[in-house]
């Protein structure tokens, strides 16, 4: 760590743009086509709060379904096109676009570029994404976001195809947002070896996401010609496979789960030296955590099914052990989080910051979904009670929304003065961080009580067991509380934009009240 | 109640070693949030901490494996008695009851070696070891018993076998569908009916076989 200037520019977190009134000079036009980075990003984050308002929406109302059981208010079909509505929007509308729009503002600044390389492709993949969600409402598939075959091909739907070639304009889509992020990489100011930890997370994942999204791609393609009965190559009835669906689709969704996660990584590693004003505990470490965690994505893929009843083979084995190794990584990056909050006093500015507030209850939230996963790597354990539970579901949201939501939610609370001029309500958003944390610690609690229980998932209605029916009511009285703290979050972002203080110069800078009132001369 | 699966011995220290790396994890994040001395971590400690892990990922695969193989280790055995798929006359082999299963949507139905069939219902003895042949023909299903804390998937065209000990007490326990499968998923539920001797010869008068699935 001697070198003072190398950790200076690694840090990459220095004041870099001005507050101001981003969103209110924005004209339609602008707004739609303009490939300003500033721009992009801030369209990306605005459509993902209406994706996650969509979402939350359909969570509010099939978890009010589940809170008691024997009463419907949902029928299953409308249920199941809630759930698969809820998962995709969430995940392709919602986190991704999100934390990738967030790394859109970073990167140009962070690596010196002053200006996204190729926005012309992040601006193609935000219209297919666009269109691909337009798809889905239009189709409403209901066969969950996995659409294992045959199932998905027979739901009944008369408008099933739209959902298949929703899932290719994801692909595609994401395919564009990886080539931007690996692009802007590889481009970073001085070579990789200097750059902040941002470049490694957007050239690791943007790796992944190119690689990941071809077995995507022929998914969607797949089931729509199985669908036309072009081809068989997923319905057993007509000579298909149903593992090779799982095989290649599963390439797919276990990356997809570091698709958004990385980013979250990045954005965290960009907003934490920011905020307590020195450098992350190791930069190496977190370079390895990154590269570490691209190799790992793909091959372990297989542990999202049991493939075979010969489940303890030689391959299940080594997927179960790479699964677990996967930790290593994730170590990684906690542990050095952890190290550097602990290296010097935490300034009260951070303390007091709303981001940075956000930014350690979702460190919380990866120890807590993250710990778990070490029984759910386990082949024996998932055969036991784990295997499409609740359990899964408890973990996934812990990871999606305790860390990665809320990590992406601390980009735009950090952003806010950037693009609006003005800050945000301090209490308002203090009652929004304390309503998402004790909301989402009930819910996830509730779900892996379930898990533990055997509630199965994708169910619309369930038989009175007292262990279920508790457990649900409490998953749902923790979504109430998460949609009540994102209403004071939406309205706190729509008034303060008006009525908020104005910020001029810096809108986080490092002080400490102590460290201020020992030394008053300054 | 003996089942390789059960949470118990080697998979409950696992399961423990998770609550307390969890709690450990949260108690080093309060610390740094909230202790006033500050700490500046040396560098060894981390990789004290990989080895750690190590060791753990070492642990936990060998625990998995050896409670894996010796559930399985059964079913080899079976397997080399076994006839083909769902035929008929064939050796129970170590089992007290072999019931071949057919995962539709959206029921399960059991059926006896002497060819009896039994929608939703497997009826069994206190405390049998039962050796269940499971099948789908349509889509991927899903088959669990909580009591049994057994839970495993179907992929269309296989013959997956899991066998369980039958709870001692007489009684109706649930069997689920954990994979969505259709519209008709959540219906698709049955009963591991454990009958005891005194009920042995009433059969299934007592059975609402109809109970759990319908077509709502």
């Amino acid at each position: 760590m001697a070198d003072k200037a190398l950790d200076q520019k690694r840090l990459g977190n220095l004041p870099h743009w001005n507050p101001e009134d981003l969103i209110g000079k924005m004209t339609l036009k602008s707004l739609l086509f303009s490939d300003d980075y500033r721009h992009i990003a801030v369209k990306g984050i605005l459509t993902s709060l209406v994706m996650l308002a969509l979402g939350g929406i359909m969570a509010i109302l099939f978890r009010t379904e589940l809170a008691v059981p024997d009463v419907q208010i949902l029928g299953a079909r409308v249920y199941m096109t809630l759930m698969t509505l809820h998962g995709m929007i969430m995940v392709f509308g919602f986190l991704i676009p999100l934390i990738v729009s967030v790394c859109y503002f970073f990167m140009p600044k962070v690596l010196g570029h002053e200006r996204l390389i190729w926005a012309k492709a992040a601006q193609l993949s935000y219209w297919l994404l666009i269109l691909a969600a337009v798809l889905l409402v239009i189709g409403r598939p209901d066969f969950t976001w996995t659409a294992y075959p045959p199932m998905s091909l027979r739901t009944g739907n008369p408008l099933l195809w739209t959902g298949y070639l929703a899932i290719f304009l994801v692909a595609v889509s994401e395919f564009l947002a990886g080539a931007v992020l690996l692009r802007n990489a590889l481009e970073a100011r001085g070579g990789l070896s200097g750059a902040p930890l941002i470049a490694w997370a957007a050239g690791t994942v943007g790796t992944l996401f190119m690689v990941s999204t071809i077995p995507l791609a022929f998914i969607g393609l797949g089931l729509l010609t199985d669908y036309l009965e072009m081809t068989a190559y997923f319905d057993p009835a007509r000579g298909g496979s149903v593992k090779f669906f799982l095989y290649v689709f599963w390439s797919y969704g276990h990356p997809a789960v570091y698709l958004p996660f990385v980013p979250a990584i990045a954005v965290l590693y960009t907003l934490m030296p920011r905020f307590l004003g020195h450098p992350m505990w190791s930069y190496w470490s977190g370079v390895a955590a990154f590269i570490l965690l691209m190799l790992g994505a793909i091959p372990i893929g297989p542990h999202h099914f049991q493939p075979l009843y010969t489940v303890s083979g030689w391959y299940e084995r080594m997927v179960q052990i790479l699964t677990l190794l996967v930790f290593i990584p994730s170590v990684l990056h906690v542990f050095n989080w952890i190290a550097t909050l602990f290296m010097e006093r935490i300034p009260t500015s951070a303390r007091r910051a709303v981001p940075f507030k956000f930014m350690v209850a979702s460190i919380g939230f990866i120890i807590y979904g993250g710990a778990t996963a070490f029984i759910n790597a386990q082949i024996s354990i998932d055969s036991d009670f784990i295997h499409n539970t609740y359990w899964i579901p408890a973990h996934f949201h812990a990871m999606f929304f305790g860390f990665v939501g809320q990590m992406a939610i601390a980009g735009v609370y950090y952003l806010y003065p950037y693009i609006t001029g003005r800050m945000y309500n301090q209490k308002l958003a203090n009652s929004h961080f304390w309503l998402w944390q004790i909301g989402l610690f009930t819910k996830i609690s509730g779900m892996f009580l379930a898990g533990y229980n055997y509630f199965p998932r994708w169910v619309y209605d369930y038989p009175p067991l007292p262990e279920w029916a508790s457990t649900q009511f409490m998953i749902t009285v923790g979504a109430y509380l998460i949609g009540l703290g994102f209403i004071l979050f939406l309205y706190n972002f729509a008034v303060s934009a008006s009525k908020g203080s104005p910020v001029e110069g810096d809108p986080w800078p490092v002080e400490d009240d102590a460290v201020a009132a020992a030394t008053p001369a300054e | 109640m003996e089942n390789a699966l059960g949470l118990s011995g080697g998979q409950a220290t696992l399961i423990a070693i998770t609550i307390g790396f969890t709690v450990l994890g949260l108690a080093g994040l309060a610390a740094a949030m909230f202790m006033e001395r500050r700490w500046k971590v040396s560098y060894s400690f981390e990789f004290l901490f990989i080895i750690v892990m190590l060791v753990l990922v070492y642990y936990a695969d060998w625990n998995s494996k050896t409670t894996y193989k010796a559930y399985q280790a059964e079913l080899r055995d079976w397997e080399e008695v076994a006839g083909t798929p769902l035929a008929g006359e064939v050796d129970r082999g170590a089992f007290d009851r072999v019931l071949n299963v057919a995962a539709f949507q959206w029921g399960f139905a059991f059926i006896t070696q002497d060819k009896e069939l039994s929608r939703n219902a497997a009826i069994v003895k206190p405390g049998e070891k039962v050796l269940f042949r499971i099948m789908s023909n349509d889509v991927i299903h899903g088959f669990n018993i909580p009591v049994a804390n057994i839970v495993a998937e179907i992929d269309p065209g296989d013959v997956r076998e899991l066998w369980i000990r039958a709870p001692d007490t007489p009684g109706k326990y649930l069997i689920q569908c954990v994979n969505y499968c259709g519209v008709g998923h959540a219906q698709m539920k049955a009963w591991l009916v454990v009958q005891g001797a005194d009920e042995e010869n009433e059969e299934t008068s007592q059975l609402d076989r109809g109970e759990v699935i319908s077509n709502g």
